[in-house]
């Protein structure tokens, strides 16, 4: 199975994931990284790495990291050289939740990174006007 | 022009991108950093992290043309890594009325100052006669924190951790 790597600064992977946990129930194969700040950089880099050796079976890892240019991302896109694994920013918990249900498809582990950031993008919408929408047609142009 | 000199071990972050170009409103990002220069993995992600408005560049310590970047008329936010990296940038031709700390991380002989930023006797040693030469010193992780002088900053270096 893809295994998932959510990484974050703070304590954002660990609720993401517990937040999701509480949704779907347990998340199998999905390793996070909180990093703290003033952690070393040596010592993100091991983190990096030993999430992503936990939950890499041999089918390849994808990183779920919070911020572009961020240092969870940075840190992770440095690995992505050497080893099976997409890295994707910006991640949010439908984008989780997806990621979690998509690996039963058979795609390929680029595929399944591409479409997991379109639709995490997707599902960040003004959820009022979408209601407003169907309820005051009269009122929208 | 150099408006802002920060001393960051994370270089182009979180922080960066999201705190200090907003409030710094630069033209250019200048990373001297031989690391960073020499990976074009890193120099990609830290370029494409920074809105396409702003300049970046990143280059070896002493490939920057330091008095160059001072005097011209684009505002620039220097990074570099350490306290040393300020006295090379300095060897070189930086002139800097300041200089702010934002994440020095821990390191063997090193202590702690402020959540992120640890010190070791020479770079405090650094510091103080920087400061007692008239620059401004902080700590401050972000634009909005209240910064940490020198002083303050002496007087938890001297405190028994």
């Amino acid at each position: 199975m893809v295994g998932l790597v959510v990484a974050t600064h703070g304590r954002l992977a660990d609720e993401l994931v517990a937040t999701a946990e509480q949704i779907v129930g347990k998340l199998a194969s999905v390793a996070t990284v909180s990093i703290p700040p003033g952690s070393p950089p040596e010592v993100i880099r091991e983190q990096m790495k030993g999430g992503v050796r936990s939950v890499n079976d041999g089918h390849g890892v994808i990183v779920l990291a919070d911020l572009f240019g961020g240092t969870p991302c940075k840190e992770s896109l440095l690995l992505c050289q050497q080893a099976q694994i997409e890295v994707i920013a910006g991640v949010n918990l439908p984008m989780l939740l997806k990621a979690n249900s998509l690996r039963a498809e058979a795609l390929s582990l680029s595929e399944l990174a591409h479409r997991l950031a379109l639709y995490g993008q997707k599902n960040i919408t003004c959820a009022s006007d979408l209601v407003r929408a169907v309820v005051e047609p009269a009122a929208n142009h | 022009m150099i408006s802002f000199l920060r001393v960051d071990n994370r270089l182009i972050h979180g922080q960066v991108v999201e705190a200090w170009l907003p409030y710094l409103k630069v033209a250019r990002v200048v990373v001297a950093d031989d690391e960073a220069a020499a990976s074009p993995l890193v120099r990609a992600a830290m370029g494409l992290a920074v809105d396409g408005s702003v300049e970046v560049q990143i280059a070896r310590l002493r490939d920057v043309d330091f008095p160059g970047l001072s005097d011209d008329s684009h505002k620039t936010l220097l990074l570099v890594r350490d306290v040393q990296g300020v006295l090379d940038a300095q060897e070189r031709g930086l002139k800097v009325g300041h200089i702010n700390l934002g994440n020095v991380h821990y390191a063997s002989g090193r202590k702690q100052v402020s959540p992120s930023v640890f010190l070791n006797q020479d770079e405090l040693k650094a510091l103080e006669a920087l400061a007692q030469g008239g620059t401004e010193i902080e700590i401050r992780g972000v634009p909005n924190e209240k910064p940490l002088l020198m002083g303050e900053i002496e007087e938890r270096f001297a405190k028994p951790s």
